[in-house]
């Protein structure tokens, strides 16, 4: 562990954004809320924030991503893969979770490039959570605290932060602020203990589960009678919950031409198992119509199919779906709690 | 920047044949450019891609045994991609990635009697595993194929289906849902479950391969259930909008209680045990 | 389209509308220049003073409100290969349709005053598709640029566009904007606790029509800081319940909801309580 002064950091967060060949990205205020974006200065990053509105899985598996781009009338195809070097400031322990989760799907199902090469050409700065959003239950998760999936780890402990290294690109990012760099001793590291000790203070009471439960509960939640509909009976079947969530990986593939119809693009982007035509095949016939059973698959995903496939809770808590949804009915912890408590059935 | 190793960039194959097969089905010949193989096996698809259109998952109908290196896709014009590549010609070409999925488990079959129904487009993928299975004809038991359509003129690769009619070491029976007044039809009228109760079957030798509209999967589960035919010597293909076609779109999944199986890698085809738990699959 | 072959022959025409949908396409500026390579255009009052009855594609803008209309759109059906709707009037009835929910000798009173008795409309203003078949719609007031390309790009590969059946939302959660609704959290906290309190919110609420209405238009008002208003009409299963009551929650009074939702949505709520 190393340790920086704050003025020492925002020094070498501007040196970065000056000289550095790679895009700086940090969280900074976008409004009332936070968000991932391009720094123009340290004095944005917001090294302070509860939650962005969108994770940093933007950046591995973009909203819109070019994959081929073609000629009509040569009818050539080429494969495209855009990578953008990038230093990422600020990511909560909870994403970094999230991020090696996605890292195995997009490794263990046929090495996507598109997305493992933007992974390689990232270094991600984590930063423990000096605040956290009223709905985030990450504590409750085990994702408030993470020994790996950062390449460097902040901690606020006053007048410096302490810097854990956790892999060779972070190293040598740290290289660059060497003469900044303090070594820590006991009173340190005593903070950075001091500081993860009050964490869960920082979290909501209500979570009544084990996280090591939500496997069994929602295999026998599955075709309770009743308790999909009730929860689903407003869910506006807008996908928010979907494409907020740091863990959420659906696409849709589409070609967008020119007009000329010579020059077009194959693109992925976003979708969500919660929209309607998410599961409806050619001659209409929709295999997941009802807005229950939408809404049953998307539990199921996060809390039962990806634990079999991969050992993961695909939930980190992070409380972007609760907050977001308009018509509050997406919080897993409200849903969870119902199971666990067995109401609504059981 | 360019990328050598995407999974989403199709190879070229050009069409070498064209066949109309019914009014809004054509059977495509196709040969990669670069010469190579296919190398699929009976109940495996492509992705077929038109490069402004977009990509539509279709299953292989030629057997591996039959034409290569040259495959063959049964297609009917339902949507964007398929009724492009209809408005194609011979010598275009068009884009495959593949092939993907599970297919039917050929050498499992092997020593058994083979039951095949097929329902409309679903004669597709099983006309793989039929011409495979007939070129291998001594690895197999008793051969029974039923082939049902809506009406006769929704019956395809007709010469196929006269001869499966011809041979000896094969029970073949085709029936229409209805036929019009004016036409000539030789075969059963009635639904495809009205086949099977006249089918005889070895229940410990027998397996049923079976596809056709989701509707019809029910219908004849149910009549192979009175036969009491054993729930894993069913194989089923399910039909499913695979958008990748490499279990990462998410959007050919069936989720179960226990479990979810992709369409696109656990699947397309099947074995009924496997999937009758979960109820969105059927 | 091979650049060899006939380019298909386009025409524009206007209804009860504000042409507005049209002036955007008369303003693509060098996109434009892309479109007449591929297609002629022989009848657009907005750019060109030529006319012709020889056309392919008919573009109509504008709702249907009077048995004049619908002949001449009938007439339009006839000539043309394929008619497409041009914005939210002729899509989905749009904002002509407010007044299809009050009695017609009120708004014809109010809107031609003396004059009322010269005009002779339907009591209701219709879409489109009320009158004929239509072949594509391009949604919005006004229309999206790209879309339009988009529609006719596909009319001319034979393609049905690929026109999202999802809610604005998706685009907005896309461009990551703050939610309209979280703009003023304290203000939304104070509405929700006097309404349990007293039974009705402290003062107007936010709105934004976002989560039942059509994407496609990239969440452009949201992004420049607005509310969403509906134009771009219902999905196609929307949960208006559902919002509604998200609505009233945050301070809406119900009046103030049925007139968010009469905006753009009044031929389609009706369409739908026909169906149910």
């Amino acid at each position: 562990m190393k340790a920086i002064g704050k003025a020492e950091f925002s020094n070498f967060v501007d040196e970065l954004i000056a000289d550095d060949p790679r895009e700086v990205i940090g969280v900074q205020a976008k409004s009332n809320k936070f968000a991932f974006d391009p720094l123009k200065s340290a004095e944005d990053l917001r090294l302070d924030y509860d939650v962005t509105i969108l994770p940093p899985k933007k950046y591995f598996m973009p909203q819109r991503e070019t994959l081929v781009k073609y000629n009509t009338n040569e009818g050539e195809m080429t494969a495209v893969n855009e990578v953008i070097p990038r230093i990422i400031f600020g990511i909560h322990p909870y994403d970094l979770i999230a991020i090696q989760q996605m890292d195995k799907v997009f490794e263990e199902t046929h090495s996507d490039e598109n997305y493992l090469a933007k992974r390689r050409e990232s270094v991600l700065v984590g930063v423990n959570m000096k605040n956290a959003s009223e709905w985030s239950f990450a504590h409750t998760m085990g994702t408030a605290t993470t020994d790996s999936g950062y390449d460097l780890m902040l901690t606020d402990i006053g007048d410096k932060y302490a810097v854990e290294i956790g892999s060779v690109k972070g190293s040598e990012l740290l290289e660059e602020a060497k003469s900044q760099l303090d070594d820590v001793g006991m009173e340190e590291i005593e903070k950075v203990r001091e500081f993860k000790e009050e964490l869960p203070d920082k979290f909501r009471d209500d979570p009544e589960f084990d996280p090591f439960e939500l496997p069994r509960l929602l295999s026998e939640y599955y075709g309770k009678d009743g308790f999909w509909e009730e929860n689903a009976e407003d869910c506006l079947s807008c996908g928010t919950c979907n494409l907020v969530c740091p863990t959420c990986y659906c696409f849709d593939v589409k070609d967008v031409n020119d007009i000329t119809l010579t020059e077009g693009e194959r693109l992925r982007t976003w979708d969500g198992c919660m929209l309607e035509a998410f599961a409806q095949v050619a001659g209409d016939e929709n295999f997941r119509e009802e807005k229950a059973a939408r809404y049953r698959h998307r539990y199921m995903r996060k809390g039962r199919y990806m634990y079999n496939k991969f050992g993961d809770i695909a939930c980190v808590g992070c409380g972007r779906c609760s907050e977001q949804c308009v018509p509050d009915i997406a919080d897993p912890v409200d849903v969870f709690n119902q199971m666990k408590e067995g109401t609504n059935g059981i | 920047m360019e990328s050598n190793d995407s999974l989403f960039l199709p190879e070229q194959a050009r069409i070498i044949g064209e066949r109309e097969l019914t009014s809004n089905t054509k059977l495509f010949d196709l040969n990669f450019e670069n010469g190579k193989e296919l190398n699929h096996e009976p109940g495996q698809f492509v992705e077929l891609s038109i490069a402004g259109i977009g990509e539509a998952p279709i299953s292989v109908t030629s057997s591996p045994t039959r034409g290569t290196p040259s495959f063959e896709l049964c297609v009917r014009a339902v949507g964007n991609v398929t009724n492009a590549l209809h408005r194609m010609n011979v010598g275009e070409t068009v884009g495959i990635r593949g092939p993907f999925g599970t297919g039917f488990p050929a050498e499992e079959l092997k020593g058994h009697d083979l039951l095949f129904i097929a329902g409309g487009l679903g004669i597709a993928p099983l006309r793989s595993l039929i011409n495979y299975v007939l070129d291998n004809r001594d690895d197999y038991n008793e051969i029974n194929i039923l082939y049902g359509c809506k009406k006769p003129c929704e019956q395809m690769f007709e010469d196929e289906v006269s001869n499966w009619a011809r041979r000896q070491d094969i029970y073949h029976e085709a029936t229409v849902d209805y036929c019009p007044d004016e036409v000539c039809w030789e075969g059963n009228v009635g639904v495809i479950t009205e086949l099977i109760p006249g089918v005889d079957i070895d229940l410990d030798e027998t397996y049923a391969v079976v596809c056709g509209p989701p509707v019809m999967y029910k219908f004849v589960l149910q009549e192979l259930e009175k036969k009491e035919l054993p729930h894993d010597q069913i194989y089923l293909s399910l039909e499913r909008r695979m958008k990748c076609g490499i279990g990462e779109c998410g959007h050919c999944q069936i989720n179960g209680a226990e479990e979810e199986l992709y369409a696109c890698q656990d699947g397309p085809v099947f074995n009924y045990e496997r999937i009758k738990g979960f109820e969105e699959a059927i | 389209m091979k650049p060899e072959s006939v380019k298909p022959k386009v025409a524009f025409f206007d209804f009860a509308g504000c042409e507005g949908d049209q002036l955007q396409v008369a303003n693509m500026e060098e996109k434009i220049l892309d479109l007449i390579e591929v297609v002629d255009v022989v009848n657009f009052r907005e750019i060109m003073t030529e006319r012709s009855e020889d056309y392919d594609i008919a573009f109509v803008e504008g709702s249907i409100a009077t048995d004049h209309d619908a002949e001449r759109l009938q007439g339009i059906r006839e000539n043309a290969s394929w008619v497409v709707a041009l914005g939210s009037c002729a899509a989905i009835g749009g904002i002509n349709s407010i007044r299809n929910s009050q009695p017609y000798d009120l708004v014809q009173d109010r809107v031609y005053g003396d004059d009322a008795d010269k005009i002779e409309a339907w009591d209701v203003a219709k879409p489109i598709d009320a009158i004929v078949d239509v072949d594509g719609y391009v949604y919005g007031c006004p229309i999206n640029q790209d879309e339009f390309v988009h529609v006719v790009e596909s009319l001319l590969q034979g393609k049905d566009p690929n026109i999202p059946t999802y809610p604005v939302c998706v685009e907005c959660k896309m461009n990551e904007n703050v939610c309209v609704f979280a703009r003023n959290p304290e203000k939304n906290a104070a509405n929700i606790k006097a309404a349990v309190d007293n039974g009705s919110p402290a003062e107007s609420g936010p709105f934004c029509l976002g989560p039942v209405t059509r994407a496609g238009c990239d969440s452009q008002c949201v992004n420049e800081g607005t509310t969403c208003w509906g134009c771009r009409g219902l999905v196609p299963n929307p949960n208006e319940n559902a919002h509604q009551e998200v609505l009233e929650k945050y301070g809406l009074s119900v009046d103030e909801v049925i007139n968010k939702f009469n905006l753009y949505f009044g031929w389609q709520q009706e369409e739908l309580k026909n169906e149910q």
